[in-house]
């Protein structure tokens, strides 16, 4: 059988040569491990500082310290509920300056401050919002007028920040927000024990304000919940029909190969430039409402369209050619072997892709920023058309604010957040695992 | 070859080419009722080709060109007046590696009655799922776990459910391309000894690399290379007395 007669030299498999190589092959071995190894750990670490941090900062953005006063409700402020038809009493507690109550009930305990510039720095340890909670107490309850209350208000952002160790006291007076005559009169009602630390469940009911005590993120929450919803309605029956033509019906040809070339490339395109696409088309040229949800919706959908189509037609792809070929060999047409069996299949890899893509969708800012969901808005959006804002907006804005206070609040928006994206993978994971199927 | 009987399917001058490769060079051949027909010869000869072309399965691949004729009780199934989804559920093909869909085994066995409308109720879908199944030799064996999914049953009866399949649209022609190459010979006598039953019923045609195999289950045999259809008659006389040098080298076992 053998065409020549050359033979091979007898290998010594116990030489010293023979030894080392195998030491060394060894030595790679582990070395490429104990690298692999350091990656995770370097990795891990990371993490857990970046979310540790955000964590420990963002906790405090939870709770919100809260100031304790006694509240005379005066007849000659608020009016009498029982002699007024109850339209012109709510009428009048609307107009009335709840200053006036807060005031009193300052005089009663530092009846030594007569000052008026100091009567109202007195006024401004308590939040401007402790107005509108006066308000509506007294409104959910008219028979609190005439009456003195041991009352809940919240206090001012620097208070807030003082009263959770935020402000060294030991600083000098000059750099500090709290000057040594805020602090006497904080420590006092500290040591009555009036000052009081709670959490605070506006931060998750409310909208934006500007004080900090006062912020909240669940307008944001609602904003970017209603933007999502905009783009998956648009993004996911568009991306897996464009995916399913690719790659069961198209003809494969030059058009077909350079759209998937620049599918590819859009992928890759920064996400302003969406942003600005946006801006140009469903502002300009189709006057949309700005900074809505809708607009917002529509140009990340954009943006997501080529992970979404990039994701199902890789998992399309996947699903064993055997499977449709037993389809129309029992006479399947092909919409029935794409619909009966391809997609269920593929369904998993689809939703993954989905997923992903909006996840990428939730933590987008810059185009966002271009549509005008940047701007400052109070109101929770009630639809799609509402001017919004969304939460990396939210916490971009945060940000960017001077108010010591707001640091923790961006944190704490961080966290809802994450919290938000950690919630969309357990959904993908849980829809992933029901609709896997093993062949 | 003396054909008394009509043909139920007949091939004339039948090319392939896939691009330029020329794959099938001109074959003619008939398909008969009651009878298994064997394509046997090395690979690449051009004999799956050949039994795709019969159902039209090739049309999925796009550089795949066929000329010739070939017919189904007289009509010509590559007319364009041809319902070729309809033809597919008239020939029915069963693949060299068991696909069951990843569904359970009554699904498996009611998708084609289902996707045609051959059921009238709940009712007669079961009937045709029970009978198909008896047919195929499998009932036995899977009457007590019909809902559990095709893909968890043994390679060999995977196959004979992909049989059933097959047979629960009704067709008249069944193709089978190289059905007992995936599986050990226990499940391969089982799956023969199904043809050999089916037979009386349907045309089939099957593909196979086992000369004992196309010995043992068909009538007629079928000997390609390279494209060309180098000899076919009973199975008995190809294999005792091929007329043509290559045959018998192939069959002796001298190449291929």
């Amino acid at each position: 059988m053998s065409e020549t007669n050359k033979d091979f030299k007898p290998t010594d498999w116990h030489s010293d040569e023979m030894n080392a190589r195998i030491k060394r092959r060894y030595r790679k071995e582990k070395t490429f491990k104990a690298f692999g190894l350091g990656a995770v750990v370097v990795a891990a670490l990371f993490l857990v500082m970046l979310i540790g941090k955000i964590a420990s900062d963002g906790f405090f953005g939870f709770f919100q310290t809260s100031i304790e006063l006694d509240i005379p409700f005066e007849q000659s402020v608020l009016g009498n509920p029982r002699e007024m038809s109850p339209e012109a009493f709510q009428e009048q507690v609307k107009r009335a300056n709840m200053l006036r109550l807060i005031d009193a009930a300052m005089k009663e305990h530092f009846p030594e401050i007569t000052n008026r510039r100091e009567r109202r720095d007195l006024i401004r340890m308590v939040s401007t919002g402790a107005r509108g909670q006066l308000r509506d107490m007294i409104l959910a309850n008219p028979t609190l007028v005439g009456t003195t209350k041991r009352v809940s208000l919240l206090a001012s952002d620097d208070i807030d920040q003082l009263h959770k160790g935020k402000i060294d006291k030991n600083e000098p007076e000059a750099n500090r927000k709290v000057k040594d005559k805020e602090l006497g009169w904080y420590n006092k009602l500290e040591e009555e024990g009036r000052v009081t630390l709670h959490f605070h469940s506006t931060f998750l009911t409310h909208g934006d304000s500007r004080d900090p005590e006062m912020a909240g993120i669940w307008g944001a929450t609602v904003g970017s919940a209603l933007t999502l919803v905009v783009t998956l309605l648009i993004a996911f029956p568009i991306g897996v029909l464009a995916a399913i033509y690719l790659e069961e019906f198209a003809p494969k040809n030059r058009l077909t190969d350079l759209i998937e070339i620049n599918i590819n490339n859009l992928a890759a395109v920064p996400s302003i430039v969406f942003g600005l696409l946006g801006l140009a088309v469903f502002l300009g040229v189709m006057h949309l409402p700005r900074s809505a949800p809708l607009v917002g919706g529509l140009t990340l959908a954009l943006m997501t369209l080529p992970t979404i189509i990039i994701a199902s037609r890789a998992s399309i792809k996947a699903v064993p050619p055997s499977i449709r070929d037993a389809a129309r060999g029992l006479g399947a047409s092909p919409m029935q072997v794409v619909f009966h069996h391809v997609v269920p299949l593929a369904m998993p890899g689809i939703l993954t892709g989905t997923i992903i893509g909006m996840a990428q969708a939730l933590g987008e800012t810059a185009p966002l920023l271009m549509i005008g969901m940047v701007a400052f808005i109070v109101d929770i959006p009630g639809s799609v058309t509402d001017a919004a804002t969304a939460l990396p907006v939210q916490i971009f804005l945060w940000a960017d604010s001077p108010e010591r206070a707001f640091v923790e609040k961006t944190s704490a928006a961080i966290l809802v957040l994450l919290t938000f994206l950690i919630a969309m993978n357990g959904l993908a994971i849980w829809l992933r695992q029901k609709f896997e199927r093993h062949w | 070859m003396t054909d008394t009987k009509i043909a139920k399917m007949t091939a004339k001058d039948v090319h392939v080419f896939y691009g330029d490769n020329h794959a099938v060079k001109g074959i003619s051949l008939d398909l008969h009722q009651d009878e298994v027909t064997a394509l046997i010869g090395p690979s690449g000869c051009g004999k799956s080709t050949f039994l795709r072309c019969l159902n039209r399965m090739n049309d999925t691949v796009a550089t795949c060109r066929v000329e010739g004729k070939i017919t189904l009780d007289n009509e010509d199934i590559y007319d364009p007046s041809i319902d070729v989804v309809q033809l597919r559920a008239r020939v029915g093909m069963v693949f060299q590696k068991p696909n069951p869909f990843p569904k359970s085994i009554y699904d498996n066995v009611a998708y084609g009655p289902r996707i045609h409308g051959l059921a009238q109720s709940r009712t007669d879908l079961d009937e045709i799922v029970t009978v198909s199944l008896e047919k195929a030799g499998l009932w036995n064996e899977v009457k007590d776990r019909l809902d559990s999914p095709g893909t968890a049953l043994s390679g060999g009866q995977q196959q004979r459910l992909c049989i059933a399949r097959a047979i629960a649209v009704n067709p008249e022609v069944i193709l089978m391309d190289e059905p007992c190459s995936a599986l050990d010979p226990i499940a391969t006598a089982k799956v023969e000894a199904l043809i050999d039953e089916l037979k009386g019923r349907y045309a089939i045609a099957i593909v196979t690399h086992s000369m004992q195999q196309a010995a043992r289950v068909s009538q007629k045999t079928a000997f390609f290379h390279m494209g060309d259809l180098v000899e076919h008659g009973d199975t008995t006389d190809i294999f005792t007395s091929p007329k043509e040098e290559r045959t018998r080298d192939y069959i002796t076992g001298r190449f291929g």
